[in-house]
């Protein structure tokens, strides 16, 4: 579906951006250094695993772009590995901020894009952190209003600089 | 970039988590606030009592102080006072209040907003372990507005016509709305 462009004020779109590099900063501390089964970990019969989410996060992130460009469209993917899902999500995020960080218009306002695929990866970035913990391999706890998240910095090379407890 | 356009995004964040908060609590069995997973997994009521702590911890660094809040005697109480900290806390983004010791808009949205937007992510999938999971939905069309913060939220605007993960008995067929 292709949507006329949304005038957009490009304060809001740094503040998305800001968001999304906190969805990254978050993202990979709850993804990093999982064990070698954890992406196939269920807590119950009949709900997600691990890989199964973090495709689900890929997917948004996905679908977050093509609503930027004013083609909305949405897949559901085949999980990949962990690894490989790893890869597409910081790919995802690079290609989404990329898109924030240009000049070209939004097919919808931010509040939209955030409310909907950002607010929704959020969410399930806290689904996995809780996973880890009931899977016996809890990631630390953190002071997240002091790490060192920066707007643009959206891969896996993020701040070592942590005030993180057990 | 504008203060009044940071706040207002700011806003609209705690405009959503609102939403998603009452989305992950909406037809909650009676007895989901005191679901226990497992030892050292919190319970529903725990998460929203982190939730609204968190929150005031935000709100901390517009008047000062600290926040503990005890934990309230049933679960119901904790979803409203938890409604009354985003209330309390967006009324300080619109009034225009000054942010204490160095806080800026940006860590209040890396620190405790995105914490709490987390945990309603995590009040959903306990949903889900509980036997009572949330039908989805298509949140960019939801009704979410700032001037809405309290425990009545919108009924979905677009429910998913189909739910491949819905419990057996009220499984939908495809092409039929939740």
């Amino acid at each position: 579906m292709t949507t006329a462009p949304v005038p957009t004020a490009k304060d809001k779109r740094e503040l998305l951006r800001h968001t999304v590099a906190t969805l990254s900063y978050r993202g990979g501390k709850a993804i990093s250094n999982a064990p070698a089964d954890f992406e196939d970990f269920r807590a119950a019969d009949d709900s997600r695993r691990p890989g199964e989410i973090l495709a689900h996060i890929g997917d948004l992130l996905d679908w977050a772009l093509s609503i930027a460009v004013g083609k909305q469209t949405w897949h559901n993917s085949t999980p990949l590995s962990w690894k490989d899902e790893t890869a597409r999500f910081y790919a995802a995020l690079q290609s989404f901020d990329s898109y924030l960080a240009s000049d070209e218009p939004l097919g919808a306002p931010v509040e939209k894009l955030f409310q909907g695929p950002i607010a929704d990866a959020l969410t399930h970035v806290g689904q996995i952190a809780m996973l880890r913990r009931i899977a016996g391999c809890p990631i630390k706890g953190e002071n997240y209003f002091k790490a060192v998240i920066e707007s643009g910095r959206v891969g896996a090379d993020q701040s070592s600089q942590r005030t993180e407890f057990d | 970039m504008t203060i009044e356009d940071k706040r207002a995004l700011l806003g609209h964040f705690l405009a959503a988590l609102a939403y998603r908060t009452q989305k992950a609590l909406r037809d909650a069995p009676a007895n989901f606030g005191s679901f226990r997973m497992e030892d050292g997994v919190r319970t529903p009521a725990e998460l929203v009592q982190h939730m609204t702590s968190v929150l005031g911890y935000a709100r901390t660094h517009f008047i000062g102080g600290h926040y503990w809040p005890e934990a309230l005697s049933t679960f119901d109480e904790e979803v409203i006072r938890f409604h009354e900290m985003l209330g309390t806390l967006a009324q300080h983004l619109r009034n225009g209040d000054v942010l204490l010791d160095g806080m800026t808009e940006e860590r209040l949205l890396q620190g405790p907003f995105s914490d709490a937007m987390t945990h309603a992510g995590q009040l959903a999938l306990l949903r889900r372990l509980a036997g009572a999971p949330v039908p989805p939905e298509n949140f960019i069309v939801a009704e979410i507005r700032p001037d809405r913060l309290g425990p009545d939220q919108a009924d979905p605007v677009s429910p998913d016509k189909v739910w491949p993960e819905a419990p057996t008995p009220i499984k939908t067929e495809p092409g039929e709305n939740q």
